[in-house]
């Protein structure tokens, strides 16, 4: 009841927030457009039969034309397609989030050696080409829809786990930490009713935001021809629009339809996020008008955060430095 | 201090690569007993002891025929000579070959990439950040926001379509003789240029922005040090402060930045060069991908990865040897 009192409170906020209402409105419409999906489209873009004439221009009958090899509805397309982009995207977005936070909790509060594997796992991954390793996982593990939505998991988590631990390596200082230590409480309630709630914003947030990121890249997977081969996505779309002669014919409808789906999908996502790290973050809210978009797009907040820790050279010394970090003298004009 | 951390950071280089050759080597290997399933899947109308003689000179060709320890080690032996293995190709072409065949390719559209986003974006930056809050300012700002969402391919297909096929501006995909016919001439570069401008101005766009971004917030966060503050109070003219003080100062993040984004810039470019069909090393990997021509994939993740962990090593070292502020080590 508590948690439901607590999520809806979450939306109000929101909703009252007027970028948030925008994101809000374009999620929910993206969310009913892929469950109504078989209501909404005209024509089902499966059924061999329900086939038209081929490459017809936007109409009446065809909001947004037919293609030319097959003769589908593209609206019909579209719609259908929202269905894989949000179950890809959402589902790996929740997924990282869950094994992010709960890795990044781990290596900041346990340390030592859980940390320095977990670390190194970081660093390894981050010198692997992201799109080539997926094209030779779904290689090697197939191309499944759900294999698809694993490859994701294992190789978002990084960034996420990495920025957490940073958090938590602030939090373990805290009092209430602290108090809690005394008290004699065990390490795993420490974990997950003290400083996992301390992290729930950058979850929240990196939920939307991973969502939006990795819909792009399913996108540019099934745009390869490496998707779920079954499935009708924005990015297999995209890639049959090519194939099949849309830029010969000057069937622009065809190449936009898709690429205007994925645009809105994400953008709608990404805004979601960065509203809710600004609500999240009220140092943002100090800084006037664009800014707070800026700030959240690149990673100064992980670098405040950064910047505050113990062991900032170890991980930050590729990092642009800034003011204030306790390791490192400001005494350049002397 | 600082050498030690240098020895330590290259220490620490061979290590993550020592790694990456080691999942290399058994990526492949996942969810096979017998490598030489993988590389010769069963064909439809084969007999069981037909496989069997495949499968048997399968393993006689690619060494499989020893222990996994044993094969491991014959991998890096090889890699020590500089052989990244067998193609599956027709021929049985080595790896490195037919990737130093793709590489000049490859780097031309990368490195031109590189170069166009970081003048054009660093320029965009430092406007930004001067003009902070005006309109030039928001310009970047919503450039970013949409860039983020619109998908690399996307606008190479859109580029394709109204400047190659719709206006005939430049060539739609690639010229399939450019590179066999490819001599030292100027009009042999100059229809390089041609056919690689679609291509790179669908890269550019969005390195531009991330470039002009990371500029925009360096330049900020340099403007904001109390020893700007300073050469503010000791009356030293607005142009000296900016180029002198500022722009000098925040140009460290900008070439470290430059490393960790090369290898997004190549994973990108896989797909882009699969639109326009550019005789590089992405259509190259996703032809063995294709055709499940492992030793090649695996060949040009291994580059890719190793020059990216260079990348990554070299900026880092830059930035410590030159950034007087960097101190190395437990100095509280």
């Amino acid at each position: 009841m508590k948690r439901i009192k607590g999520m809806s409170l979450f939306v109000g906020r929101l909703w009252s927030h007027k970028q948030g209402k925008i994101g809000l409105i374009m999620v929910s419409v993206l969310i009913l457009v892929a469950v109504f999906a078989p209501f909404i489209a005209p024509f089902n873009p499966y059924d061999v039969s329900e086939r038209t004439t081929k490459g017809l221009a936007p109409s009446a009958k065809h909001w947004l034309g037919t293609t030319i090899n097959t003769g589908q509805d593209i609206f019909s397309m579209l719609v259908y397609g929202t269905r894989v982009s949000l179950v890809v995207g959402v589902t790996s977005g929740v997924c990282i989030a869950i094994v992010g936070s709960i890795l990044g909790v781990m290596a900041g509060y346990i340390g030592g050696f859980v940390d320095t594997l977990l670390m190194r796992i970081v660093d390894i991954m981050l010198v692997i080409p992201t799109l080539p390793l997926v094209i030779v996982l779904t290689n090697v593990l197939g191309r499944d829809f759900w294999i698809i939505i694993l490859i994701f998991v294992a190789l978002g988590w990084t960034g996420l786990a990495r920025t957490i631990r940073s958090l938590v390596l602030v939090l373990k200082n805290s009092n209430y930490v602290k108090a809690a230590e005394l008290a004699g409480a065990s390490r795993w309630h420490i974990m997950i009713r003290h400083i996992l709630p301390g992290t729930s914003h950058l979850v929240i947030m990196s939920t939307a935001l991973s969502s939006a990121g990795i819909m792009v890249a399913e996108a540019g997977l099934s745009f390869l021809g490496l998707g779920d081969p079954t499935a009708i996505s924005w990015g297999k779309m995209l890639a049959d629009a090519q194939s099949g002669g849309a830029l010969l014919f000057g069937a622009w409808w065809w190449i936009l339809a898709p690429g205007l789906g994925i645009f809105l999908a994400v953008f709608s996502f990404m805004r979601l996020g960065i509203v809710m790290e600004e609500m999240a973050n009220p140092r943002m809210k100090q800084t006037s008008g664009v800014y707070k978009l800026f700030r959240s797009l690149d990673s100064s907040y992980v670098e405040d955060v950064l910047n505050s820790m113990d062991d900032y050279q170890q991980i930050g010394v590729g990092r642009p430095l800034e003011k204030g970090g306790a390791t490192h003298g400001t005494n350049l004009e002397a | 201090m600082k050498s030690a951390y240098v020895i330590k950071r290259i220490l620490y280089s061979i290590f993550v690569f020592a790694v990456v050759i080691t999942l290399n080597f058994f990526i492949p290997r996942i969810g096979v007993d017998d490598p030489a399933e993988r590389y010769y899947p069963p064909q439809g109308n084969m007999s069981q002891i037909e496989y069997e003689i495949i499968k048997q000179v399968t393993r006689q060709q690619y060494g499989f025929h020893v222990s996994t320890w044993q094969q491991y080690l014959n991998y890096l032996k090889g890699l020590s000579r500089g052989d990244l293995g067998t193609s599956f190709r027709p021929g049985s072409p080595a790896v490195i070959d037919l990737i130093l065949e793709r590489l000049p390719w490859t780097l031309v559209l990368s490195v031109s990439t590189m170069l166009i986003g970081l003048t054009i974006g660093v320029l965009f930056g430092v406007v930004a950040a001067v003009k902070r809050g005006r309109w030039q300012d928001t310009m970047l700002l919503n450039a970013s926001t949409v860039m983020v969402a619109l998908p690399s391919f996307f606008v190479a297909l859109i580029l394709s379509f109204y400047l190659g096929f719709e206006l005939g501006v430049f060539p739609a995909y690639t010229d399939s003789t450019m590179v066999s016919s490819f001599t030292w001439t100027w009009e042999s570069i100059a229809r390089v240029a041609e056919n690689a401008a679609l291509p790179v101005m669908s890269m550019v766009v969005g390195s531009i922005i991330s470039y002009a971004q990371g500029t925009r917030n360096a330049v900020i966060a340099v403007t904001n040090e109390d020893f700007v503050l300073t050469a503010k109070a000791k009356g030293l003219k607005q142009g000296t402060i900016r180029y002198k003080h500022i722009l000098r100062n925040s140009m460290l993040p900008i070439v470290t930045s430059l490393g960790m984004s090369i290898s997004g810039l190549i994973g990108g470019q896989v797909v882009i060069e699969q639109v326009f069909n550019w005789n590089g090393m992405g259509t190259l990997f996703l032809a063995a991908n294709n055709s499940n021509d492992y030793p090649l994939m695996m060949g040009i993740m291994l580059l890719l990865s190793g020059f990216t962990i260079f990348a990554i090593l070299v900026t880092d070292l830059v930035y410590v040897l030159l950034d007087p502020r960097v101190t190395v080590g437990d100095k509280r």
